[in-house]
C-alpha cells in the first residue's frame, strides 16, 4: 500500500480548481447527490465481501460513502489513508443490490479513485507497470495481438513446460504463477479471422443484425468464446457485425481512477458503434462499463447524450438471446452444472434469470444452484493482481460455496473464468470452467453432428419471455 | 490499492500499542481516516470520534481489552453492526470501541432442546438461514435482520414484525456470557435453563443498551417452522379505516404473527426504493398481515381478516399466492426505512408505543406535527403492537432543519406518552431519547435505575452518557417538556 515520500511530493497543482469541492481539488469530483441518498442504515454491510473479510467499517459500502463524504465536508484529505479503503473495494456492486435507497456506491468510488490518482499519480516502477497495462497495452489491439502471439509461442514451443519444470515460476508472485497455470490455450482472434468480412451471415433467414464487442484482452485470451458467441448468434438467425475501429471498453481504466483514458476509449467506442442497432457483449464487466458511459460524461452534456443513446443499445448475450428467442438444442450435454453470477451481470446489469434459463434449456444438463451464487469471486478486473491477499480470501469463500459434485461452473464473464479456474486449481478441484454461450454452442454443434437440421428445430424457438 | 501492502507499524499513543498487544496489530484502528466510519451508527444526528476501534476474536480478548481500559480509566463501549437507531454505539466521550464484528460464529445448535449458541457478532438472519433446512427458525426479526447482530439485539431488546405473536428478543434468550466492566467474565444461566432462582439477570441485561456489560456469548431459543402461513395485503383509502381494522382484527380474537401498517408517504418511499411492489400511490394506508400456525385454523382466520377489512371499507385486499409474492411484500416492508433515502436526504426515525385503540388519534396528532414543522413524516410500523415508527424526513444541509426534525420527533414521542404510551418500543433510548425519559419516569425512578447501573458499571466507563439523563441536563429537558406541553 505504502506511498513513498517522493510520490507525495510529486503531488501536482490542482488542474481545475474552479470545479473543486472542499478537499476534492480536481475536476470530476464525487457527486454530492450520490451520497445524499445514503441514510447510513447499514443494510449493505453483509453484502460487501471486503467487510465480511475484515469486519471493519471503512472497508464497507456505508463506511466508504461516509469517508468520501467526509472529504467533501473538509474533515479529511485525499491521502494515503483515504486511498486504502477506496482502492480495496472490489467494485463488485453487491451493495447496489442490497441498498434500499439505491445509492450508487460503485459510481462514487470510481469518482473518488479519479481524485486519488490525480492527487497521487503513481510514479516509479508502479507507475511504469500501471501505465504499461492501462495506457500502452489494453487500448492497442495490435500490441495485444502481438503479446497473444508471444504467449501462443510460449505454450506451443514447449517453453511453458520448460518454465514450469525449471522452477522459473518460483520467482514470480504467487498469483501470477497461479494465473500462468490456468492460462487458456490461445486461438486466433475473431477480429483477425473475420478481417475481410463485413457482415457474418445468419445461418437461416436473417431476423436481425447485431454488432458485437470483441473486447481487447478477450479476443486474444478468449477468442474461442467470441467464436462461440458468433456461432450462437448466427445459429439463431442473427447477422453479426464486428466493427473494426472498436477498442477496449475502458472499465479497467475507470476502476483504476484513470477516468481520462476511460473517456477517450468510450468516445472511440461510441463512434465505432454509431450505426449499430444492438451492441451484444459476452463479457459482463465490459457490458456494464458500456452501459455506464453516460456516468463518465455527466459533466459533458454533448457526449452524455451520445453516451445515453449508445448505452441503450448495449445488451448482454444471454439477455439478448432470451429476449429475442433462441433455439432449444436437441442433443444432450449430460453434465451437472452450477452457475456463478458475475457481479457485473447480476448486480451491474440485473441479469440473473436469463443465463440460468439458457442452461436449463439444454437437454441433459442437471442444473444445481449454488449458495451465494452472486457473491464476488475476487477477480474484479485486475483486482486479483493488485490486491492478491483480499482477492485470495474472497476466492476462498467463493469456492467453499461451489457444490462438491458439479462437473462444470458456468458464467458470463472472462475475468471470473480466470479467477475461478485459479480457485479450482488452488483447491485441488476438478470442475470445468465454461462460458454460458460455449455450452449452447457445443450443444448446437452436437445437433449438427447428429444431423438434427435447423429446419426441424425452427419450430422450437423459445422466447424466454413466455 | 495497487501492489503489495506494507506491514503496519503501530505509532502514536502508548495505549494503541498496549491494545494492539491484546488483540493483534491488524485488529486495531486508530488513524483518523479509519475512525471516521465509527463516528455514528444508524442515528446520524450526533457524531463523535472514537479513540480507537479494536476487533477481539475471543471472550478472553474482550475481557483483556476491557480490563486494560478499566485500569487506565479509558471510556469504552461495544458495537455490533452499528444499525442502532438511537445512537447507542456512538462514542460520545471518545471511547475505545470494542467491535464484535469478528466474533461472528454459530457455536452450536441443539435441535433436541431447541437452542442455539452464538457469538455476539453473529448476524440475526444468518441464524434462521443456518437452521432453515431442518425446519427451524429464530423468531425475533427486526427489519435490519439482514445485517444486525444478535449481540446488538440483546442490548436493544430488539423486536420485529413477527414479535406480535412470538415476543421480542428477551423472550428468546436462554443464557448469556458477559464481560463485566472490570473485565471479569460471568455466565448467566449457563446451560440455557430458564427461570433460575434468584433475580432475573437475563431480563435485566437484555435491553440494557450496552451499559451493564459486554455480551460475548448468547444461548437463544429456536422454534419449529409453523405448519402453515398466509399473508394478506390490504389497501385503504382512509388511514382511519386502516387503524380501526387493526383493532378489529385483534378484538376478533386473532393473534396474527405480524400486523404492519404503512401510510401514504411511506408507500411513496418504498415504491421509490429498491424493492417496489406496485402499491397504489393514492391510498392513505396499507396493512400487511400474516397469520401462521396449525394449517387447519389458518383459512378461517384469513376469512375473518378479509371480513373485517371489508367492513372497514378496504379498497382492495389480497392473499399472497406464492412464496415469491410473499417474499416481495416483506422485502418491500423490511427495507422501508432505508428506502426513505430515495425520497429524502435524511430521516429521523422515532419509536413510540401506544395502546392500539389510540392509533387513529395519535396518527392524527402526528399529521398535525408534520404540518406545524413543515417536514414530511412517513409512518411505517408494527401496528399490531401499537409500536409506531414516525420517520421524519429532512435535509441536514438546510440550516435549521435538523433541529426542526429533532423537535418534531420529540413532539411525536410526547403524543405517545400523553395517551399512556411509551417513548421506545424497540430502538432503545441511547442518546436520542435520553431527555424524553422524563416524559415517563420521575427523578426518583430514574435515580433508582441509575443505582442499578452503578452496581455493574461503578466507574461509568462503559457506554457513558446513554440511557439515563444526567442531572445537569435536567433544566434543558424541562424547557422542552414545557414547550411541548404549551404547543
Ligand atoms: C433499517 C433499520 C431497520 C431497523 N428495524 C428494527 C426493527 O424492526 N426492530 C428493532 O428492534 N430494531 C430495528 N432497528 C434498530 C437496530 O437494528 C437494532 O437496535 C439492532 O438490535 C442493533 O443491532 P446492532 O448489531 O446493529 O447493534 P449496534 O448498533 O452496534 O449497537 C446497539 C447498542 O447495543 C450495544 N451493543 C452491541 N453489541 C453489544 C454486545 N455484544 N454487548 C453489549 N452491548 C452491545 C451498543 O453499545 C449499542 O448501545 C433497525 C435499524 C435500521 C437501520
Ligand atoms: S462494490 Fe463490492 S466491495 Fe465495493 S463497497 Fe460495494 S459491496 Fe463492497
Ligand atoms: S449505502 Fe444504502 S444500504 Fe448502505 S448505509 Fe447507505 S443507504 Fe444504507
Amino acid at each position: 500500500m505504502a506511498v513513498t515520500e517522493k510520490e507525495l511530493q510529486a503531488k501536482p497543482e490542482p488542474s481545475c480548481a474552479s470545479t473543486s469541492l472542499s478537499n476534492y481539488l480536481w475536476d470530476d469530483h464525487p457527486d454530492e447527490n450520490k451520497w445524499a441518498d445514503c441514510v447510513h442504515c447499514g443494510m449493505c454491510l453483509e453484502s460487501c465481501p471486503t467487510y465480511l473479510e475484515t469486519g471493519q467499517e471503512q472497508h464497507s459500502p456505508r463506511g466508504r460513502v461516509h469517508l468520501i463524504k467526509s472529504v467533501a465536508e473538509g474533515k479529511l484529505e485525499v491521502n494515503e489513508q483515504f486511498m486504502d479503503p477506496v482502492f480495496q473495494c472490489l467494485d463488485c456492486r453487491a451493495c447496489t443490490t442490497a441498498c434500499p435507497a439505491d445509492v450508487d456506491v460503485g459510481g462514487l468510488i470510481e469518482e473518488a479513485r479519479g481524485q486519488v490518482r490525480q492527487a497521487m499519480p503513481l510514479t516509479g516502477w508502479k507507475g511504469t507497470v500501471s501505465n504499461f497495462f492501462l495506457k500502452d497495452l489494453f487500448p492497442h489491439q495490435n500490441r495485444l495481438n502481438m503479446l497473444g502471439g508471444l504467449l501462443k509461442f510460449y505454450q506451443k514451443s514447449g517453453l511453458q513446460n520448460v518454465a514450469r519444470k525449471t522452477g522459473a515460476m518460483k520467482v514470480m508472485p504467487e498469483h501470477l504463477v497461479q494465473m500462468e497455470a490456468i492460462m487458456p490455450e490461445l486461438k486466433k482472434p475473431v477480429q483477425k479471422r473475420y478481417k475481410d468480412v463485413d457482415v457474418i451471415p445468419a445461418k437461416g433467414e436473417p431476423k436481425a443484425r447485431v454488432s458485437m464487442l470483441t473486447g481487447c484482452i478477450m479476443d486474444v485470451m478468449f477468442s474461442d468464446i467470441n467464436q462461440a458467441t458468433i456461432n450462437v448468434l448466427t445459429h439463431n438467425n442473427n447477422e453479426v457485425v464486428l466493427p473494426k475501429n472498436q477498442t477496449c471498453c475502458g472499465a479497467l481504466h475507470v476502476h483504476a481512477g484513470d477516468r481520462e483514458t476511460g473517456k477517450k476509449l468510450a468516445k472511440q467506442n461510441i463512434e465505432a458503434f454509431k450505426d449499430a442497432d444492438k451492441v451484444v457483449v459476452n463479457a459482463a464487466g465490459c457490458g456494464c462499463a458500456l452501459k455506464e458511459y453516460p456516468e463518465l460524461f455527466r459533466n459533458d452534456l454533448e457526449w452524455k447524450e451520445k453516451a445515453e443513446e449508445f448505452s441503450k443499445k448495449v445488451e448482454d448475450i444471454s439477455k439478448y438471446l432470451y429476449d429475442t428467442g433462441y433455439e432449444k438444442p436437441k442433443s444432450p450435454i449430460n453434465k451437472k452444472i452450477t452457475y456463478h453470477d458475475a457481479c457485473h451481470l447480476a448486480h451491474g446489469q440485473g441479469v440473473r434469470h436469463e443465463p440460468r434459463q439458457l442452461l436449463k434449456d439444454i437437454p441433459g444438463v442437471e442444473y444445481v444452484e449454488q449458495p451465494n451464487a452472486d457473491t464476488c469471486c475476487g477477480s474484479a478486473g485486475i483486482y486479483n493482481i493488485t490486491n492478491p491477499e483480499m482477492a485470495g480470501a474472497v476466492l476462498e469463500r467463493k469456492m467453499e460455496n461451489v457444490p462438491d459434485d458439479v462437473e462444470m461452473i458456468s458464467m458470463g464473464n472472462p475475468g471470473c473464468m480466470l479467477q475461478m479456474a485459479v480457485g479450482v486449481q488452488k483447491y485441488g478441484r476438478r470442475e470445468e470452467i465454461v462460458h454460458t454461450v460455449q455450452l449452447l454452442d457445443w450443444a448446437y454443434q452436437e445437433d449438427e453432428k447428429n444431423g438434427i437440421g435447423k429446419s426441424s428445430a425452427q419450430q422450437t424457438i423459445a422466447t424466454g419471455k413466455e | 490499492m495497487l501492489f503489495a501492502k506494507k506491514k503496519k507499524k503501530i505509532d502514536g499513543d502508548k495505549h494503541y500499542v498496549s491494545l494492539a498487544n491484546i488483540v493483534g496489530e491488524t485488529a486495531i484502528l486508530y488513524k483518523k481516516e479509519d475512525l471516521v466510519s465509527y463516528d455514528c451508527d444508524g442515528f446520524t444526528i450526533h457524531k463523535s470520534m472514537p479513540k480507537a476501534v479494536v476487533f477481539p476474536k475471543s471472550t478472553e480478548e474482550v475481557a483483556a481489552a476491557v480490563k486494560y481500559c478499566a485500569e487506565n480509566k479509558i471510556p469504552f463501549l461495544a458495537r455490533g453492526a452499528g444499525t442502532g437507531l438511537s445512537g447507542g454505539a456512538i462514542p460520545l466521550n471518545g471511547e475505545v470501541i470494542i467491535s464484535l464484528a469478528k466474533m461472528k460464529q454459530l457455536l452450536s445448535v441443539d435441535f433436541e432442546n431447541r437452542q442455539a449458541v452464538v457469538q455476539p457478532g453473529f448476524v440475526n438472519l444468518k441464524l434462521t438461514n443456518s437452521i432453515a433446512n431442518k425446519g427451524y427458525y429464530y423468531a425475533p426479526d427486526p427489519s435490519s435482520q439482514y445485517v444486525c447482530t444478535i449481540g446488538g439485539n440483546v442490548a436493544e431488546n430488539a423486536g420485529g414484525a413477527h414479535c406480535l405473536k412470538y415476543g421480542v428478543t428477551t423472550n428468546h434468550i436462554l443464557g448469556l456470557e458477559v464481560v463485566l466492566s472490570n473485565g471479569e467474565i460471568i455466565e448467566i444461566s449457563e446451560n440455557g435453563i430458564p427461570d433460575a432462582p434468584g433475580y432475573d439477570l437475563l431480563g435485566l441485561l437484555t435491553g440494557s443498551e450496552g451499559t451493564l456489560g459486554i455480551v460475548t456469548k448468547i444461548t437463544v431459543r429456536i422454534l419449529k417452522n409453523p405448519e402453515g402461513k398466509q399473508t394478506v395485503l390490504a389497501y385503504f383509502d382512509k388511514a382511519e379505516d386502516g387503524s380501526h381494522a387493526v383493532s378489529d382484527i385483534i378484538s376478533a380474537g386473532i393473534v396474527p404473527a405480524a400486523l404492519e401498517m404503512m401510510d401514504k408517504t411511506a408507500i411513496e418511499g418504498v415504491e421509490a426504493g429498491t424493492y417496489p411492489v406496485g402499491h397504489p400511490r393514492d391510498i392513505e394506508a396499507l396493512l400487511l398481515i400474516e397469520v401462521d400456525g396449525v394449517a387447519a385454523g389458518i383459512d378461517e382466520q384469513i376469512e375473518e381478516i378479509l371480513k373485517v377489512c371489508k367492513q372497514r371499507n378496504v379498497r382492495e385486499v389480497k392473499v399472497a399466492e406464492s412464496e415469491e409474492e410473499r417474499g416481495k411484500w416483506w422485502a418491500n416492508r423490511k427495507t422501508g426505512f432505508g428506502a426513505m433515502g430515495a425520497i429524502s436526504p435524511d430521516y429521523l426515525v422515532q419509536d413510540g408505543v401506544i395502546p392500539r385503540s389510540r392509533l387513529p388519534k395519535v396518527l392524527q396528532n402526528i399529521s398535525e406535527i408534520s404540518k406545524e414543522s413543515g417536514l414530511r413524516i412517513a409512518n411505517i410500523f408494527h401496528a399490531g403492537d401499537g409500536n409506531l415508527h414516525p420517520l421524519i424526513l429532512f435535509d441536514s444541509r438546510i440550516p435549521g432543519e435538523t433541529e426542526k426534525a429533532v423537535k418534531a420527533g420529540t413532539a411525536c414521542l410526547k403524543a405517545c406518552a400523553d395517551v399512556g404510551g411509551s417513548i421506545t418500543g424497540e430502538h432503545g433510548v441511547g442518546i436520542e431519547k435520553i431527555e424524553e425519559m422524563r416524559f415517563i419516569f420521575t427523578d426518583e425512578e430514574l435515580e433508582a435505575q441509575t443505582k442499578i447501573r452503578e452496581v455493574f458499571n461503578p466507574e461509568n466507563l462503559l457506554n457513558k452518557g446513554k440511557l439515563f439523563p444526567t442531572p445537569s441536563r435536567c433544566m434543558d429537558v424541562k424547557k422542552v417538556i414545557k414547550e411541548a406541553a404549551a404547543n
